[in-house]
C-alpha cells in the first residue's frame, strides 16, 4: 500500500559517500571506544590559570588545541570523552525505552480487551505527566547520575514506541498467517515473537533511530535545567549548556561540543529518513 | 556600509514592531518573580527588591553598612528587653493617609502573629510586645535581652492598618499600599511588576519615573538584554558573565563585598570528617586565593571565620588558613581507610559551579575521594537539613545570609548544636553562642564570638572559603552603589542623560 | 459511534484521574515548599510551624481527598509560594502558551508543508536531498543553543528584536522560530509521505493522462488528501507543543505554562503543579482522543473511493 520497493542497484563508490552519515557516526563510536588513547590530556584536569584560553594555547608544555574551558580543562579532550556520555546515554535509553515500550505495545495490541485498556491509558498517563517532573522526582528519588539520566529518558519516552507497536500489532494480528498460528494453538508469546515482532521490525527501527538523534538533544536539555550527568564528567550537553554563557568571550567552548553534537543528530536523523524511506513510513 | 545597511533595517523592523520606550524608566531584569509584594509576607532577594522601593522600614542602613533612622527617627533601650523608637512625623501612604504609631505597632504584631504564618516569623519572634506611646513613640518588648533587634528592624516594613484591616492580606498582596518612594502600578502576572515615583514623598526621591522589574530567569539572556539596552540593570551574574560586558562601553559591571561567607561545610558525624586530621588535610587542600584569583576576581576576600567585616562580632585576630597541598596529601596518605570513604558533595545549580567543582579537584587532588551530586534545590536543602545528621552529605558548599550583619545570624544556626543547619555539637560553642545572643554589652559579645572563630578554626568544624561579592551589570548611564546587603533602593540611584 | 465516544471519553477521565493521583503522591516524595518559603535561618520549629500552617502535617489521605473535594468543587486552591489563587496564575499563563504555541504551529506548518510539498514533487532530484537535509538539520540543535544564538544575533547585534519578554508582536517571533524549528521537521517528513502517497494512486494518474496541470492537480487533489495525516498529527503535536516549551519559555523568559511548571517544581508549589499537569493531561488525552476518532471515522481511502 505505500511507495514502491527502491529499485536494486549494485554498490558503487557514490553509495558509499552517500552513506556518511553512517559512517560519521561509526567514526564518533571508534572516537568513543578509544578515548583514553585519543584524548591528549585529561579531560576533568584542571587549570585555573588557563583558563577560557584559544584553541592553539600552550601551558606547561601542552597544546590546547581546542582551547580551554571555564576550569581551564582542555575542550577537545572533554570533547572526545564526552562523546562516551552523550552515545552511550542515547543508545542506552533508546533500547530501554524500546523493549518496554515495544513489549507493552505488541501485548495491547495482541491480548486486546482488558489488557489493551488498562495498558494503552498507563501510555496516555505517562504521556501526560511533564517530562520534567519526571526528571527531577527521579533524580530526587534515586540520586544523580549517569545510570538515573538513562532512566529519566526511557521513563518519558517509553510510550512513543508503545503507540507504534500498538498500532502496527493491531494491523498485523489480523494478517490471515497470524490467526492461522493462533488457530493451531500457539502461545500468545510464541506468536508475539515469531509472526509480529519481525513483521513490526522496520517500522520500529525508523523510530529508534528519529529518537535515538532526540535523546541525545534531551541529555542536552537535562544538562541544561541543571539534571543531566554529574560534574566534572563531560557530556556534549553538559559542554554546550556551560559554554552557551561563555559565547561572546570564549566561543570554542560551546562551538566544538556544538558542532559535534549537531552532526551526530543529523546523521542519525539522515539515517532515519532513508530507513523509512526504503522501509515504509516511520 | 555595514552600520547604514543595519540601521535601514533596524528603521525598518522599528516600523513594523512597535518597540516599547524606555525614556526615564528603568528596566531591571531578575532572576525570578517576586513571589509577594506584602513585605511581612515571603522573604527572598527578588520580592525584596522590589517591596523594599514601595515600603519603608523602621530603620536601615547606610551604604556604608551603618543603621540609621528611617520612619523610627530616635531609639533608645530604656531597659534590657525594651527599646523604645520615636515615629517620623509627615510620612504618608500612598493613599494619602498618615503613618502614625498605631500602624508600627500594627505591623509588629501582624508579623508576630503565629496565625499569620509569616515566613519570617522566625527572626521577630522574639518581640513579644508593641504599645503605642506618648509623645509618637512605640515601646518594643522582647523576651530577654536581646542585642540583634535592632539589625532585624532593619528587615521590618511598616504596611498602613487601615488598608490592610480593610481590604484584606489578599487584597494587600495583590496591590499593596506604603509610603516608600516609589507606589505600586500594576502586576502583570509572570512578567513584570511596575511601579512609579511617589512624588510626596518624605525623603529622598528617585531620579526615574517608573521602574519595572521583570523575571528573566536564563543568566545569558538577562545578559543579553542588558547589551540590547532591554535592561538598565541586572542581577545574579557571575564574573564570567561580567567580562563579556567589558567591551561594551554602553555598560558596566558594578560589584561590592557582601555579608554572605562561602565556605565548606563538612559532616562531623561520618568518616573522612568525623576526623580532626582529614578536615585539616581538607583546609590545606584548598587553595583559597587560587580560587579568588583565577575564578571569581570581583573582589572576593579570604575569610578564616564565618563572619565577614560586614558583621557585628567579626574577630579580628584569627589566623588565615593555609594552602599547603603536600603536607594534605601526607596527612591523607597516613589515613587509607578514610581517605577511601567516598564523600558525597552534595549541591544545586543555585550555587557556583566552578567553585564547587575546582574544591572537589583540590580535594581529590590531595587522595581524598569526593563525588558531585547533585540536585534540584528543595532536594538538596532536604537532604542538607536531614533529621538523622549522618545521612546528611559529606560536603556540601554555602553562601550563607541572615541579610541581619550580625555574627548571631551565621553562628547560630550553622554551630548550635540542635540548629537545623548545624553539624556541630560542641558544649563550649552552644555555650557561648547563647552568652552573646542574650547580652547587651558589646564588648562581651565580641569575645564570644571571637572565642567560637577559634574553636571552630581550630577544629576545623566549618571551612571558611571567602567572603563573596556580589555583580550586578548595569547601564553606563546608572548610578548606583551596590551594598553589603544586596539591597536595591530606586532612590538612592541617579541616572546620566 | 456514540458508544464509542462514550467509552473512551471514560477512558481518558479515568487516565486523568490517573495523572494527577500519581502526579499527588509523587511530588510529595522529595522536599516540600517550606524548605524555600523560609529563610536559610529557619530553626526546625519555623519549619514546623510553616508545614502546620500550610496543612503539610497532616496525613497523606487526609490531604489527598481534601484535593479530590476541592477538585470536585473546581476549586484549585491557592498557591503556597506565589502567594494567589491557582487558577488566576493558571489563567494568566495559557493565553500566552496558547501565543506561543500557535507561533511556534505557523512557523511548523508554513514552512513545513510547502517543502514536504516540494521536496515530493521534486522527488527525484538533488533540490529534494538538500530541503530535507536543511530541514533535519533544523531538528538537530539543541533550543537552549540556538536560542541564545537568535537572541545575540537578532536582539544584540542586529537589534532587529527584543532579545526576551513578551508585549508585542516583536516579541512572540523568536521564541516561535526556535519552537516551531523542532516540528518543523515532522511536517515536512509527512507532507512529503502523505503526498509521494498520493501520487502514486490512480485517480492521479489519470488526471495526469487527462492533461491536469501540477498546480491544479495540488490545489484540487494531493493537498486535501494529504492534510488527513496533517491534521492528525497536529493534534498530537500541539499536545508536544504545550510542553516542550519549557526550555525555550526559560530561555526567552516568555511566561508561559512550561516556564511555570519547572519553576512550580523547582520550588514544590504542589498546587500549581497538580493544576497545569491536570489541564496538560486533559490536552494531551483529549489530543490523542482525537486522533484516534480522526483514524478511525476519517479513512481516506473511503472518501477517495466516493470521489472516484
Amino acid at each position: 500500500m505505500s511507495a514502491a520497493a527502491p529499485a536494486r542497484r549494485s554498490f558503487r563508490a557514490a553509495d558509499l559517500l552517500s552513506w556518511w552519515p553512517a559512517w560519521l557516526l561509526f567514526a564518533l563510536v571508534l572516537c568513543a571506544l578509544f578515548a583514553p588513547w585519543l584524548a591528549p590530556m585529561d579531560p576533568d584536569r584542571q587549570n585555573l590559570l588557563a583558563r577560557l584560553k584559544a584553541p592553539g594555547f600552550e601551558a606547561r608544555g601542552a597544546v590546547y588545541h581546542l582551547g580551554s574551558d571555564e576550569l581551564g580543562r582542555d575542550v577537545l579532550s572533554r570533547l572526545i570523552y564526552g562523546a562516551r556520555i552523550s552515545l552511550s546515554v542515547a543508545v542506552l535509553s533508546v533500547l530501554l525505552s524500546g523493549v518496554v515500550g515495544v513489549t507493552v505495545g505488541m501485548a495491547a495490541g495482541y491480548l486486546r480487551g482488558w489488557t489493551e485498556t488498562v495498558l494503552m491509558r498507563l501510555v496516555d498517563i505517562f504521556l501526560s505527566i511533564p517530562a520534567i517532573l519526571l526528571a527531577i522526582i527521579t533524580v530526587a528519588v534515586l540520586g544523580p547520575g549517569f545510570v538515573n539520566v538513562i532512566l529519566v529518558l526511557a521513563l518519558t519516552r517509553w510510550p512513543r514506541y508503545a503507540r507504534v507497536a500498538y498500532g502496527q500489532t493491531l494491523a498485523i494480528a489480523e494478517r490471515p498467517f497470524v490467526r492461522l498460528s493462533r488457530a493451531m494453538g500457539a502461545s500468545p508469546a510464541r506468536v508475539i515473537a515469531v509472526h509480529i515482532l519481525p513483521n513490526i521490525v522496520g517500522p520500529l527501527l525508523v523510530v529508534a533511530t528519529l529518537e535515538f538523534g532526540l535523546m541525545v538533544l534531551f541529555e542536552a536539555g537535562l544538562s541544561f535545567l541543571g539534571l543531566g550527568v554529574q560534574p566534572p564528567t563531560a557530556s556534549w550537553g553538559s559542554m554546550l549548556s556551560t559554554g552557551r554563557n561563555y559565547l561572546a568571550t570564549a566561543w570554542w567552548i560551546a562551538t566544538f561540543p556544538g558542532l559535534a553534537l549537531f552532526l551526530l543528530v543529523l546523521s542519525a536523523n539522515m539515517i532515519g529518513d532513508r530507513l523509512s524511506d526504503r522501509i515504509g513510513k516511520g | 556600509m555595514k552600520h547604514t545597511m543595519r540601521a535601514l533595517l533596524t528603521g525598518a523592523a522599528l516600523a513594523v514592531f512597535a518597540l516599547p520606550a524606555f525614556a526615564k524608566d528603568l528596566t531591571v531584569d531578575l532572576a525570578g518573580e517576586p513571589s509577594s509584594l506584602d513585605p511581612q509576607v515571603q522573604w527572598n532577594p527578588d520580592s525584596y527588591y522590589v517591596y523594599r522601593n514601595i515600603f519603608d522600614n523602621l530603620v536601615t542602613r547606610s551604604n556604608e553598612g551603618e543603621i540609621v533612622p528611617e520612619i523610627a527617627t530616635e531609639w533608645e533601650q530604656v531597659s534590657d528587653n525594651e527599646l523604645v523608637l520615636t515615629i517620623r512625623d509627615g510620612v504618608t501612604f500612598h493613599d494619602g493617609s498618615a503613618l502614625t504609631p498605631e500602624d508600627v505597632v500594627f505591623s509588629v504584631k501582624r508579623i508576630t502573629d503565629p496565625a499569620f504564618a509569616s515566613p519570617q516569623l522566625g527572626q521577630f519572634n522574639q518581640i513579644t510586645g508593641a504599645e503605642v506611646m506618648e509623645g509618637n513613640k512605640v515601646k518594643l518588648t522582647t523576651n530577654g535581652p536581646y542585642p540583634a533587634l535592632l539589625a532585624q528592624l532593619v528587615k521590618l516594613s511598616i504596611v498602613p492598618k487601615a488598608v490592610v484591616e480593610e481590604v484584606g492580606d489578599e487584597a494587600f498582596n495583590a496591590a499593596p499600599v506604603g509610603s516608600g518612594p516609589y507606589k505600586f502600578e500594576s502586576w502583570d502576572r509572570g512578567v513584570s511588576v511596575t511601579l512609579t515615583k511617589n512624588a510626596d514623598y518624605w525623603g529622598e526621591e528617585g531620579p526615574f519615573d517608573a521602574a519595572i522589574f521583570r523575571a528573566v530567569p536564563d543568566a545569558a539572556t538577562r545578559v543579553a538584554d542588558l547589551q540590547a539596552g532591554a535592561a538598565d540593570l541586572v542581577v545574579s551574574i557571575d564574573s564570567d558573565a561580567a567580562a563579556q560586558l567589558q567591551n561594551n562601553p554602553s555598560v558596566k559591571v558594578l560589584s561590592a563585598p557582601t555579608e554572605r561567607v562561602a565556605y565548606l561545610g563538612l559532616n562531623l558525624d561520618i568518616p573522612p570528617f568525623n576526623n580532626l586530621d582529614m578536615r585539616k588535610a581538607a583546609s590545606l587542600a584548598i587553595d583559597r586565593q587560587g580560587i579568588i584569583d583565577g575564578l571569581l576576581q570581583a573582589g572576593e576576600q579570604p575569610v578564616a571565620q564565618l563572619a565577614s567585616p560586614a558583621h557585628f562580632g567579626y574577630a579580628e585576630d584569627i589566623a588565615p588558613f593555609e594552602y599547603d597541598p603536600e603536607q594534605a596529601a601526607e596527612i591523607v596518605k597516613a589515613h587509607p581507610d578514610l581517605a577511601a570513604t567516598p564523600v558525597s558533595f552534595g549541591t544545586a545549580p543555585v550555587f557556583d559551579q566552578r567553585v564547587v567543582q575546582a574544591l572537589q579537584q583540590m580535594l581529590n587532588d590531595v587522595g581524598f575521594n569526593v563525588e558531585i551530586s547533585m540536585t534540584d534545590m528543595p532536594t538538596y536543602l532536604a537532604a542538607a537539613r536531614a533529621e538523622d545528621r549522618a545521612q546528611r552529605p559529606g560536603a556540601s558548599f554555602g553562601r550563607w545570609s541572615c541579610a541581619c550583619q550580625d555574627a548571631d545570624g551565621i553562628a547560630y544556626p550553622l554551630l548550635k548544636s540542635d540548629s537545623s543547619w548545624s553539624r556541630v555539637n560542641d558544649p563550649k560553642i552552644d555555650e557561648l553562642l547563647e552568652k552573646a545572643r542574650v547580652s547587651l554589652d558589646e564588648q562581651v559579645r565580641k569575645d564570644a564570638y571571637a572565642e567560637v572563630a577559634q574553636i571552630v578554626r581550630d577544629q576545623y568544624y566549618v571551612l571558611p572559603i571567602y567572603q563573596a561579592a556580589v555583580l550586578y551589570g548595569a547601564s553606563a548611564k546608572l548610578g548606583f552603589e551596590p551594598t553589603a546587603n544586596e539591597s536595591m533602593f530606586l532612590n538612592r540611584m541617579t541616572w546620566e542623560e | 459511534m456514540l458508544r464509542f465516544l462514550l467509552h473512551r471519553g471514560g477512558q481518558a477521565l479515568v487516565a486523568a484521574f490517573g495523572v494527577v493521583t500519581l502526579v499527588f503522591f509523587i511530588q510529595r516524595l522529595t522536599g516540600d515548599p517550606t524548605a524555600l518559603l523560609l529563610p536559610e535561618t529557619a530553626t526546625q520549629a519555623d519549619i514546623e510551624a510553616m508545614r502546620s500552617a500550610l496543612g503539610l502535617d497532616r496525613a497523606l489521605w487526609v490531604q489527598y481527598v481534601d484535593f479530590l473535594w476541592d477538585m470536585a468543587r473546581f476549586d484549585l486552591g491557592r498557591s503556597f509560594v506565589q502567594n494567589a489563587d491557582v487558577w488566576d496564575i493558571i489563567l494568566s499563563r495559557l493565553p500566552r502558551t496558547l501565543q506561543l504555541a500557535a507561533g511556534a504551529l505557523c512557523v511548523a506548518l508554513l514552512i513545513g508543508l510547502p517543502l514536504g510539498l516540494i521536496m515530493a514533487l521534486a522527488r527525484e532530484r538533488a533540490v529534494s536531498r538538500w530541503i530535507m537535509g536543511a530541514v533535519l538539520a533544523f531538528q538537530s540543535m539543541p533550543t537552549f543553543w540556538s536560542g541564545i544564538m537568535m537572541i545575540l544575533v537578532f536582539g544584540v547585534w542586529l537589534q532587529w528584536l527584543p532579545p526576551s519578554g513578551t508585549g508585542s508582536l516583536a516579541h512572540l517571533v523568536m521564541p516561535s522560530i526556535a519552537l516551531g524549528l523542532l516540528s518543523l521537521a515532522t511536517y515536512a517528513r509527512i507532507t512529503r509521505a502523505s503526498v509521494i502517497d498520493e501520487l502514486l494512486r490512480d485517480y492521479v494518474r489519470s488526471a495526469r493522462a487527462r492533461g491536469v496541470g501540477t498546480g491544479r492537480l495540488v490545489r484540487k487533489h494531493l493537498l486535501r488528501n494529504a492534510l488527513i495525516p496533517i491534521i492528525s498529527i497536529t493534534a498530537l503535536e500541539l499536545s508536544q507543543l504545550l510542553a516542550g516549551a519549557v526550555i525555550v519559555e526559560t530561555v526567552f523568559a516568555w511566561p508561559g505554562l512550561g516556564l511555570l511548571t519547572v519553576q512550580s517544581i523547582a520550588s514544590r508549589d504542589f498546587l500549581v503543579v497538580q493544576a497545569v499537569v491536570l489541564l496538560g493531561a486533559f490536552v494531551t488525552i483529549g489530543a490523542n482522543l482525537a486522533a484516534d476518532i480522526l483514524y478511525s471515522v476519517v479513512d481516506p481511502r473511503v472518501r477517495l473511493g466516493a470521489k472516484a
